[in-house]
């Protein structure tokens, strides 16, 4: 270590400025720190495979002549309209792999901060509870928005370039805006679901399960329920099935239990504000030991 | 002054912190004394905007501390008592993320994480992960951190606990030439009577949220009370519960040394008129010179 004072100390010059977006440096940080984990950039990575296969879809369903063969009478599939878009958006494998990413990159969000004690030098800055949430949120908000709006939308695009025809657009004007709709659903149930499981331990391994295991587990405890009581309405406790739910809604296709898509709408909202109250609770810039 | 309050009042639940404390600091190095939970970190939380009085009123460099907290913060750095570091981060990116916090543009709060880290002692060790840092590392880092944004007023929550001894100097030769040299005010709240005897001419001490003593060292050692070293032979219970009865306070050392605090206005023959009504033999007697530890002793009523 070096010795103290091997440089005297000077005064800055500059003026401190208010920032209009105090909470930036926040969300930029945490998302440069999500990749510096060598097996984060894997699994990132990983979870654009949907958002490829949905590509791949796209172009063959543009050349059905050409892969004729390959495809073997399986062309209903490809038939890209809403459904196609509410499917991927909707599927098991997206939802799970954003789940994971977001418990692997995103788990130690406040956890971290908890365990380390961090919280009391956010706060003796000039920022307030919401700027720092807001900053931690815009993390998951990145995250999420690059595996649905972004492929979403560039989906749109290529099938517009595939087709070399405005006549897709023309056909579903809406489609951008469900797209955009429903990705912003799920942003903002996922940033607070994901804060709250952060918030709730100083060990971002533990929250890592908590994100990850009620996630699965509430789809398990759906099953369950359904098998004993036989009512479609179990599914309001799975996590998964409310967004697929809010997801079919949005993209105006069949729901896929026999529930009105309200009632999944109002059990997110309803977790988003538990979470919301939770996270004001736990968010102090003093820990005190009663 | 840069920092006053007034009539300031806090509670954890049942537990009185703060109870109706009034100061006024001006500049230089102030020293907040007083016992663990005599309320030092309530105050220091309380002017950060941390936390809301129940009572009373203040301002830190005229800005109030219930309604611009945010300017305060910009013109305060804080050194926390408690380690604080984010995982996975190096020296200067965790130092120059707090000046941006703060209000720096990027550039410049890079350019300034160096100069500041250089200055602690960590130029050497500024790209090594926060993760490996040793006790002594993480106590400059912190300092670092309060200083980045160049504050007028240094907040520190004892800066030199858990540190070994040459980690103390360091720490403690550092706060000295920013206090002395570098025109930043320092609060610095600690029980380690030493280290603000070595650092502060004003002294704040509190003892259970109330404040026992505020003033220049100097002045609160002459008046606070005279203090007297001696030995007897005889009964020293006796003498000393006739001393306490007349408002002076008594410690008996080890070695049979006994300390009287006399409050300013009584009179040292009081003394040999207690030991003579308790028939004791003063055998020793010296008017003693009161260190800070004295100072403490007498208003806190602690050894």
């Amino acid at each position: 270590m070096a010795t103290v004072r091997e440089k005297g100390y000077s005064h800055w010059d500059g003026r401190l400025v208010e920032r209009r977006l105090p909470w930036w440096p926040i969300t930029r940080t945490g998302i440069q720190l999500s990749f510096r984990k060598k097996r984060f950039k894997v699994l990132f990575s990983g979870a654009f495979i949907p958002a490829f296969v949905f590509l791949v879809g796209l172009y063959i369903s543009e050349r059905l002549e050409d892969f004729k063969a390959f495809i073997q009478g399986s062309d209903r599939l490809l038939n890209i309209g809403p459904k196609y878009f509410s499917t991927y958006f909707t599927n098991d494998g997206l939802l799970f792999l954003i789940v994971l990413v977001l418990a692997y990159g995103a788990g130690g969000l406040i956890a971290d901060d908890l365990k380390h004690n961090s919280l009391q030098l956010y706060f003796s800055r000039p920022l307030g509870k919401k700027d720092y949430l807001v900053g931690k949120m815009s993390v998951i908000a990145f995250f999420v928005l690059v595996f649905s709006a972004v492929p979403g939308l560039v989906l749109i695009v290529f099938k517009l370039v595939f087709a070399g025809s405005f006549k897709f657009f023309l056909q579903y004007p809406w489609l951008p805006l469900s797209v955009i709709g429903f990705s912003a659903l799920l942003t903002v149930f996922l940033a607070f679901y994901v804060l709250l499981m952060s918030s709730l331990s100083k060990n971002s391994r533990y929250v890592f399960i908590l994100i990850f295991g009620t996630y699965i587990f509430s789809n398990v405890l759906f099953g369950i329920l359904q098998s004993i009581f036989k009512t479609p309405y179990m599914a309001l406790f799975s996590v998964p099935a409310n967004l697929q739910q809010a997801g079919a809604f949005v993209f105006g296709q069949k729901l896929p239990h026999a529930v009105p898509a309200v009632w999944s709408f109002a059990v997110l909202a309803a977790i988003c504000g538990l979470s919301a109250v939770m996270l004001n609770r736990k968010i102090r810039s003093v820990e005190v030991i009663k | 002054m840069s920092i006053e309050v007034k009539d300031l009042s806090f509670r954890y639940g049942k537990i009185v912190a703060l109870d109706g404390v009034t100061v006024r600091l001006g500049e230089g190095a102030v020293g907040l004394l007083g016992p663990n939970g005599a309320g030092k970190s309530t105050l220091l939380r309380i002017l950060l905007g941390f936390l809301v009085p129940e009572r009373g009123e203040g301002k830190v460099l005229g800005y109030d501390i219930r309604r611009e907290q945010a300017m305060i913060r910009r013109s305060v750095g804080y050194m926390p008592e408690s380690d604080c570091f984010i995982a996975g981060m190096d020296a200067v990116t965790f130092t120059s993320y707090f000046g941006e916090l703060s209000g720096m543009p990027r550039q410049e709060a890079m350019k300034r994480a160096h100069e500041v880290l250089f200055y602690v002692g960590l130029g050497e060790s500024r790209y090594r992960l926060l993760d490996t840092y040793s006790a002594g590392m993480k106590q400059r880092l912190k300092l670092a951190q309060a200083l980045v944004h160049d504050p007028n007023i240094l907040f520190l929550d004892e800066p030199t606990s858990n540190l070994d001894p040459t980690g103390r100097m360091e720490i403690l030769e550092l706060i000295r030439d920013i206090s002395a040299n570098k025109s930043i005010q320092v609060l610095l709240s600690s029980h380690i009577l030493d280290d603000i005897e070595s650092l502060c001419e004003t002294v704040v001490i509190l003892n259970k949220g109330r404040l026992a003593a505020e003033g220049r060292m100097a002045d609160l050692r002459a008046i606070q009370y005279s203090l007297y070293e001696l030995r007897i032979k005889g009964d020293a219970g006796a003498f000393r519960k006739d001393l306490e009865g007349r408002g002076s306070r008594v410690d008996e050392m080890e070695d049979g040394l006994i300390k009287v605090y006399m409050p300013e206005a009584a009179d040292r023959m009081d003394i040999f008129r207690a030991a003579a009504r308790t028939g004791a033999q003063l055998r020793y007697f010296v008017k003693s010179r009161t260190s800070l530890e004295d100072l403490f002793a007498g208003v806190v009523g602690v050894d």
